[in-house]
Order: structure tokens, then C-alpha cells, then sequence
């Protein structure tokens, strides 16, 4: 009994520790003033105006973190399939290698990784643009996508591809009506993490981005050294509520607990 | 079109052999049951058979054509899955129609098909649920219908009731033969269950490590097994090793009479295995061997009684129909066993090329 | 093995191998091309760079010379002088990286195994909130830290308000707080500060510690505690000879990921810690954007940084492959 309030106890102080720091920067949006202030001083909402509406910098920011976020998640996606699909169907080691390859920009430093691709995009001389940006975190979320796909690919019972070729599906048509459909919730989860991801990564597009446009985080990260204002603030509430919104959908049509690695459930 | 016919199949897994130098032929419209314990070789010749495993060796015809290359899609034998593999992401009506659909036929056509395959398996109504919110017998005839769906020339199910609870399998095995006498389709099941496969075949084919053990008809195999593995496969049977003595058969000091074929040689040793149905207990006015008993355990389960005995060749048990026999039997009681003449199966001491 | 069968290679049951070549050479090579181009050639890229040279402005050349390494380990001007002030960085980077993963395991070991034992909905609300914590960009965490940690504002507000600033003075702690750098005459301060620093750290990586750990944390056989239990031990006697070593490994392997993504955290470093107290990460920084803006030299810092966060990684990987086996 005095285990069972100990262990909720425990919990809830975690819930608490975890939520504080974020919970202090939504308070700190409410400043009216030009600093953050916690509590706030004054408190008004003038501050999402200026994020969303009134301040270009922000506004054109926030559209090129959505542009970025939902097309290097979908580049993503498009590369770690056959990637996944490889790993599932042939196995091996020129498979697993792939595999591997794929994975270590997001298993390394992304400060090495965002270094590398400096190099790399300014000697092909495309450094800065926006499609770069997108090529790069396709490159650094892949692992994502690939992790999901491959659970989503072995979730599938080899008896119900029998089954399709016993009823004269021909493989390519085994792949369009068996293995895409049950596979699609593990795609998609893969494409919101990587879209998330994205949507909060600074530090490579800081150095594939060489200062010709910039994200929300990005923008932030470069003002590090004037200091705060309520307006980042707002920014940090918003990719809060954006990430929320995406991990709760992501629990609603798939199964969260299962892509994270635990039993399937028991139906 | 003419029946399926195997000639010489083998199928090796690595170095070991999983299936043996199989020649099976099944006769067009007859159900035939692949039976045999987990590992015999009969869910990978079923496999083969569907074209979902490719032989080492042999070949396979149906009617004239070696369809030995042919691929399990163009085969399109219809086929019934263990756990029946229903798709979850297609409503039963989708799963039944399946074949239909992605082999071009108009929508029209397969929904139609569809409902005449549901009311087949008397699933009106259901072709709008997902397959998740099914039963597992409604699961089942889903998978039939689905199987059926394209007219296939081979009808396979593998081990199609081992997914259901027991007294809905013996309701489904009777419904699932009159359903296939109906259509007079070839199929074969697989089992492990000889019930399962005297209910339901025309012809069984009792397996063991690959092999085909024998071949016939239900009753056939059942009163004529031809070698030990069979007899004690299918039904119960009591087992003694004996030594054959002019005619007789000598079980430890006593000397049990036989009319089974005398064509064992003096001597040598043989495997003797009686069905518990065959003894009579405390009878002396039946011809054969009489042998005392003692009474150890009584197993009552309705309508048929188990007598377990002590008798001079070694442990036995005797079975008794309900209303086939009245009297009491105590355990410690002593009495007779007779072991009538023409009841004893006698085989060959395990051959030398097993194991 | 037995159960996969590829229907296109039944309907021709010998596959010749100039089919094979052929799929080869149209969709994998395109995929490898891709998959090196991207994944691979950056830290190529690094690495040839590395052995580059400096040339005046912020240029630099293709060479094939030690002289950046040279200045890593033992600084510039060896043999005359030699300084270990980039070496020191490493240090930092090792020294905040072992105590930040090691603190976040420690206090998610605890909340995975008791989130483990909810039930789904709950757990799935659980890892909602957490994944939601753990994409949170590292500025806002830094933000809403730097909020709480400073000076003008957040705790040490608090404690003045309160009178726990008045009150540690009294009882004497105040002076072991000053002796620690975690206050000034006036109050507690915690910027900038290796506290600071690591508590930032462990938050920024807590979340990332709770879903290494819930794989093998949701799958542990809970009837084995049962088990236990029936055979008269006690809670803590369960954690002791039963969960802890059924998880040893996890443990350890999630403490050397959560380490290698450490190596490479930047903002937390550049605003938390003290000046002589920077690490691998920010001078990389620095070096290739940053003031010093000498690539080559950036280079090498990342290497070596790259070189740290692989043998740690493989070492991880082999401990997490050893657990599942």
C-alpha cells in the first residue's frame, strides 16, 4: 500500500519535473514586455499575434519549418521503404549494412553529421537553398521511418501472403493489396516522427541552411546571444501543441505502445 | 480435368529430408486426409501441392498437365490456412472476393459471387464486418468461402479445425463433408486428428517422418492396419512384443492363438497390438486365448467405460460401450480376459530401416 | 525459411543469375548510390577535409597534413608550447555526457518500470507526453531552464522570496553553496554553472532514456516477480535479484546511447556552462561558423568527436544485441 502512493508519487513528480521547464515558457509567453518574465508581467496575447501574423520574420520562418518538416518526412519515407522492404524480404548482410548506413546520421552527433553536410552541399555548390534543407533532414530522420516500416513489415503473417498467391495474387500484386495496406499505420507513424523531428532540428539545417533563410528553431538558435523574447515563447508553444497533436493521433490509429517496442497486444 | 497425381515427390529442408518419395494419387471429387503427427512431412507435401513450396525432386500432374513449375498463383488451388490468415484490413465480403478482384473480374460479378459464397457458408449478412469482430468458426467458413471463390480445381485445407474450440469442430468437420460432397470438389485436408479424418475423407493418408505409412479408405485402416506405427495412430490399441512359437504367438510364459496370416517365420519376433474394443471380460464361451486379470482402474466418461487390467502378458485396457456390457467391475477385482481369435494384429518387430 | 516463398521465383523456378545482376544493377545500386551519397560522404567529407589546411581569410585547401590533430592534442606551437586546451574540451564533453546519461537512467529506470506496469490506454497517454518532451527542440528546453535558472527570474527568485536563501545562510549551508559555485554574496546562483549544465542535460535526454528502456522493461515476464514473490521475497529483494539483472544490459546500453547523443549537444553547453568549461561540440562550432573559422580545424575536432561516438555506439549496440540474444 505505502509501495503503490510511493510509486504514484514517483510518477507524478516525474510528470511534474518534466512539464516544469516547458510550462514556465508557456507562462513566459504571456509577457507583454519585450523579456521573459516568470510570472509573466502584465500578461497578453499580442505575442502569438506577432508570431503568426504581424512579424515576417517569424511568419516566413514557421512556413519554411512546415515546408521542410512535412517534405524531407515524406522523402524519408519514400527512401527507408525499400530499404525496410529489402532488410524483410532478403535479409543479409548487403541489407543489413544498408540498413545500418541509413541509420548513422541520426545515431551520430548531428553537429558532425550537419559539419559533413556543410562540406558535401557547398561543393556541389547548393548550399543554402531550401530543397537542401529538405534533402538533409530526409538524410537524418530516415532512421525513423526505416524503424517503423521494418516493425509494420514483420507485424505482417507470412500465411497471409500464401493465402494471396493460393488465390493467384502475382507478387506485385501480393505488395499492393497485402503488405501496403497492413503496413500503412507503421508509414505513416514513421512519417509523423520524422515530421516532428524535423519540425524542432536546428543544428544540421544551421549549417546547410548557411544563413540564406531560416526555420522557427533555427531562427531562435541565431538569436541565442540577444537573449529571449516572448515571441520565442509562442514559437515553443506551438511545437508543443503541433507534437502533442501528432503523438496523440499517432496513439489513437496505431498502436503506440507496440511501435515503442513492447508485446503486441493481446486482441 | 482428371484427378492430382504425385509422382516421386521429395523435398529436402538443408540436409534434412522433410518429405520422402511420395506416389499419391487423388482420384477427382474425393476428399482425402493427410494425417499423421506434428513433423510428418504433410503440412510441407500440402504446401507442395499448392505451389507454395517447391519440391527437390518429382513431379506433379493434374489430369495430363505437369504443373511441377507452376506457380502457386497460377495454380490457384483454393487453400485454407491453419489460422486462416484472413486479410484484417478487408471486410468479409472483401476477403471472399479477393481472387476475384485482382483477377479483373467487374464489381458487379464479384459482389454477386460474393453473396452466393456467403449464403454457401451460411454467412448471409455478413460480407460489411470486419473480420475481427468474427468468431472462430465464422472466421472459418470465411476462409472456405474466400478458398472457393475462384473454382479451383484442388480444394486444400490445412489443419482447417485446429483454430476451433472441440464440439464446434466435430459439427464443422460433418458440415465442411457435406459441403464438399456437394460440390464434388477434389480436396485434401491435412490433420493430426484421426477422428477428424475417418469423419471426414474418402481415402486417409497416414504419415510418419515424411513417409507415407499406408494408404485406404477409413475403415480399412482402421481394421487392417499394416504396420505397428499405423495401429497405434489411428484409435487406441494395446501393444506386446512376442516371439512367434508354431502358429502361436508367445507373450512373456503364456501362448496367445491367432488366425491373423501365419506367414511369420518360427522364431523370429513380432509386435502384437489388439484394439481395446476386442477382449471380452469374465466370458468363457468365446474362442481365443483366455488370460487372468486383475481389475487397477475404471475410467468412466459416459457413454463408454475404460477397464484397466493387469493380465498375464502385461498391462491392458479394456473399453465397453454404454448398454454393450452391465456387469460391475471393482478395482482389485480378479476375472478373464479373452482375446478372440481373429482380434489380434500382429506385425513384424519394428523394422530395422526406422529410426 | 521454409515458410517464405517468393511467388515470382516459383513461377520460374530457376532464376538465372544474369535476372539477378540485372535487379542488381537497376533499383539496389540506385538505392546504394543514394543511401552513400547521403548517409556516408558527409563523414567522408569530414574526414578528407580534416587533413586540409588554412589559408588566409576564412578559407582553407585540400592537403594531406597532421598540423589539426597536432593542434588538438598538444595545441599550435609544439613542441615550443604545448596546451591541452581542446583536449580539455573533449574532457568536458565526456565529463557532462557521463553524468547527465547516467543521471537520466537512474531516475527513468524507475519511472519506465512502474509506467510499464499500467495499463495500455494509460501507458500510450504516457508515451504520448514523452515523445511529445522528447522531439521538443533543445532551445526551448534551454529557454524555459534559462528562464528558471537565471538570475532576474525562476528559482533563485524563489528562494530569495521564500527566505530559503536567508535560511541556508543561517544554518551555513550557504557557504558550501558559494565554494561550489552555485551561489554569489547575494543569493544562489546557478548560471553558469556544471550543475546547471548537467540538470539541463539529463532533462534534455530523460525522455530519450524512457523509450530505450521500455522495450525490454514491457516485454520482462511479469510472472517471473511473481515467482519471487511466492518464494518470500520481498520488493526491494525482487529489484535486486530479479529485475535488475533480467535489465542489466538495456541499462547499460541505453546509458552509452543516451552518452553519444550528449557528445553533440550544443545549446545547452554554449548558455549553461562556465567559459573555460566548453566542450567538443562548441568548438567544433566555432570552428567551422563560429569565431575561429578555421575548417581543416573544425574538422578534426569532428572526427575525433566522430571517432568517440562510434566506439561508444558499437559498444552500446553490441550490449543491446547481447541482451536480446
Amino acid at each position: 500500500m505505502i509501495l503503490r502512493t510511493l510509486s504514484n508519487l514517483f510518477l507524478a513528480l516525474s510528470a511534474v519535473m518534466l512539464a516544469l521547464p516547458i510550462l514556465v515558457v508557456c507562462g513566459a509567453a504571456l509577457n507583454s514586455g519585450r523579456s521573459m518574465f516568470f510570472p509573466p508581467k502584465e500578461p497578453t496575447l499580442a505575442r502569438f499575434k506577432e508570431f503568426f501574423f504581424t512579424e515576417t520574420v517569424w511568419v516566413t520562418a514557421l512556413g519554411n519549418s512546415v515546408i521542410v518538416a512535412f517534405c524531407s518526412a515524406a522523402l524519408a519515407v519514400l527512401v527507408a521503404w525499400p530499404l525496410a522492404y529489402g532488410l524483410w524480404k532478403q535479409g543479409g548482410k548487403a541489407a543489413q549494412v544498408l540498413a545500418g548506413l541509413g541509420s548513422m546520421p541520426f545515431a551520430l552527433p548531428p553537429i558532425v553529421f550537419g559539419v559533413g553536410l556543410g562540406f558535401l552541399w557547398s561543393f556541389i555548390g547548393t548550399l543554402g537553398t531550401l530543397w537542401i534543407g529538405i534533402i538533409s533532414h530526409a538524410a537524418l530522420f530516415m532512421a525513423l521511418p526505416l524503424v517503423t516500416i521494418s516493425i509494420g513489415l514483420q507485424s505482417i503473417d507470412r500465411s497471409h501472403l500464401d493465402a494471396a498467391a493460393t488465390m493467384g495474387a502475382t507478387g506485385s500484386v501480393v505488395f499492393r493489396t497485402v503488405i501496403l495496406p497492413q503496413t500503412m499505420p507503421y508509414t505513416v507513424s514513421g512519417f509523423f516522427f520524422a515530421l516532428v523531428l524535423s519540425f524542432n532540428e536546428f543544428i544540421v539545417m544551421f549549417f546547410v541552411s548557411a544563413s540564406s533563410y531560416s526555420t522557427v528553431t533555427l531562427q531562435i538558435f541565431n538569436s541565442l546571444r540577444n537573449g529571449y523574447t516572448p515571441t520565442m515563447a509562442v514559437a515553443a508553444i506551438t511545437f508543443i501543441v503541433i507534437s502533442v497533436a501528432v503523438f496523440s493521433a499517432v496513439a489513437r490509429w496505431g498502436d503506440l505502445p507496440r511501435l515503442m517496442g513492447a508485446e503486441p497486444a493481446k486482441s | 480435368m482428371n484427378g492430382l497425381s504425385l509422382k516421386g515427390i521429395y523435398k529436402d529442408f538443408g540436409s534434412a529430408r522433410a518429405v520422402e518419395n511420395v506416389h499419391l494419387d487423388f482420384a477427382e471429387g474425393e476428399l482425402t486426409a493427410l494425417l499423421g503427427p506434428s513433423g510428418c512431412g504433410k503440412t510441407t507435401l500440402l504446401r507442395m501441392i499448392a505451389g507454395l513450396e517447391t519440391p527437390t525432386g518429382g513431379s506433379l500432374h493434374l489430369g495430363s498437365r505437369d504443373i511441377t513449375a507452376l506457380a502457386a498463383h497460377k495454380r490457384r488451388f483454393g487453400m485454407v490456412f491453419q489460422n486462416f490468415a484472413l486479410f484484417p484490413h478487408l471486410s468479409v465480403r472483401e476477403n471472399v472476393v479477393y481472387s476475384l478482384v485482382i483477377s479483373g473480374t467487374s464489381k458487379s460479378d464479384a459482389i454477386a459471387t460474393g453473396e452466393r459464397l456467403l449464403d454457401l457458408v451460411q454467412l448471409q449478412g455478413y460480407g460489411d464486418r470486419r473480420v475481427g469482430q468474427l468468431s472462430g468458426g465464422q472466421r472459418q467458413r470465411v476462409a472456405i468461402a474466400r478458398a472457393l471463390a475462384q473454382e479451383p480445381e484442388v480444394f486444400l485445407l490445412d489443419e482447417p479445425m485446429s483454430a476451433l474450440d472441440a464440439k464446434l469442430r466435430e459439427d464443422m468437420q460433418v458440415e465442411l463433408r457435406l459441403l464438399q460432397q456437394r460440390l464434388g470438389i477434389t480436396t485434401i485436408v491435412v490433420t493430426h486428428d484421426q477422428r477428424e479424418a475417418m469423419t471426414m475423407a474418402d481415402k486417409i493418408v497416414v504419415m510418419s517422418r515424411g513417409k507415407v505409412e499406408q494408404v485406404g479408405a477409413p475403415q480399412d485402416i482402421y481394421h487392417r492396419p499394416e504396420n505397428a506405427f499405423v495401429a497405434d495412430f489411428i484409435g487406441k490399441a494395446n501393444f506386446y512384443d512376442g516371439v512367434v512359437e508354431n502358429g502361436k504367438l508367445r507373450v512373456m510364459d503364456t501362448l496367445l492363438e491367432t488366425n491373423s496370416p501365419a506367414s511369420f517365420i518360427n522364431g523370429s519376433d513380432v509386435r502384437i497390438a489388439c484394439r481395446p474394443e476386442v477382449p471380452s471380460l469374465g466370458r468363457k464361451d468365446i474362442a481365443g486365448s483366455q488370460l487372468n486379470a486383475t481389475v487397477t482402474f475404471v475410467r468412466d466418461v459416459g457413454p463408454a467405460r475404460d477397464i484397466h487390467l493387469k493380465t498375464d502378458i502385461g498391462p491392458m485396457v479394456v473399453e465397453y460401450a454404454r448398454g454393450e456390457e452391465q456387469q460391475d467391475f471393482q478395482v482389485g477385482q480378479d476375472t478373464i480376459v479373452t482375446l478372440p481369435l481373429d482380434g489380434l494384429h500382429v506385425f513384424p518387430e519394428p523394422r530395422q530401416d526406422a529410426v | 525459411m521454409s515458410a517464405v516463398s517468393d511467388p515470382e521465383i516459383l513461377a520460374n523456378s530457376a532464376p538465372t543469375a544474369r535476372s539477378r545482376l540485372a535487379d542488381l544493377s537497376l533499383s539496389q545500386l540506385v538505392i546504394w548510390g543514394l543511401i552513400l551519397f547521403l548517409c556516408l560522404s558527409p563523414f567522408a567529407l569530414i574526414i578528407a577535409v580534416s587533413f586540409g589546411e588554412k589559408i588566409e581569410g576564412a578559407s582553407w585547401e585540400w592537403g594531406f597534413s597532421l598540423v589539426n590533430y597536432q593542434r588538438v592534442f598538444v595545441g599550435a606551437n609544439w613542441p615550443e608550447e604545448v596546451t591541452f586546451l581542446y583536449l580539455q574540451n573533449l574532457y568536458y564533453s565526456l565529463y557532462y555526457a557521463v553524468f547527465a546519461a547516467v543521471i537520466a537512467v537512474l531516475l527513468a529506470f524507475p519511472f519506465t518500470y512502474l509506467m510499464t506496469g499500467l495499463s495500455r490506454r494509460a501507458q500510450s497517454a504516457w508515451l504520448v507526453f514523452i515523445l511529445s518532451s522528447l522531439s521538443l527542440s533543445e532551445v526551448f528546453i534551454v529557454m524555459g531552464w534559462d528562464v528558471l535558472l537565471s538570475n532576474r527570474s525562476g528559482l533563485p527568485m524563489v528562494f530569495k522570496e521564500t527566505g530559503l536563501t536567508a535560511w541556508l545562510k543561517e544554518v551555513g549551508w550557504f557557504d558550501t553553496l558559494r565554494e561550489w559555485g552555485l551561489a554569489n554574496p547575494r543569493n544562489v546562483k546557478f548560471k553558469t554553472s556544471v550543475f546547471a549544465t548537467v540538470l539541463t542535460m539529463s532533462y534534455l535526454v530523460w525522455p530519450y532514456a524512457v523509450i530505450l528502456l521500455y522495450p525490454p522493461l514491457s516485454r520482462m515476464d511479469r510472472s517471473m516477480i511473481e515467482a519471487a514473490q511466492t518464494m518470500g521475497a520481498g520488493p526491494w529483494t525482487v529489484m535486486r535479484t530479479v529485475i535488475l539483472p533480467s535489465v542489466r544490459l538495456p541499462l547499460f546500453g541505453a546509458t552509452l546511447l543516451l552518452f553519444v547523443f550528449l557528445l553533440g549537444v550544443y545549446v545547452a553547453v554554449s548558455v549553461f556552462a562556465e567559459p573555460a568549461k566548453q566542450t567538443m561540440a562548441v568548438s567544433v562550432y566555432s570552428a567551422v561558423r563560429g569565431a575561429t573559422l578555421n575548417a581543416p580545424f573544425g574538422a578534426a575536432q569532428a572526427v575525433i568527436l566522430l571517432i568517440t561516438a562510434s566506439v561508444f555506439l558499437v559498444l552500446g549496440q553490441w550490449m543491446s544485441r547481447r541482451a536480446s540474444a
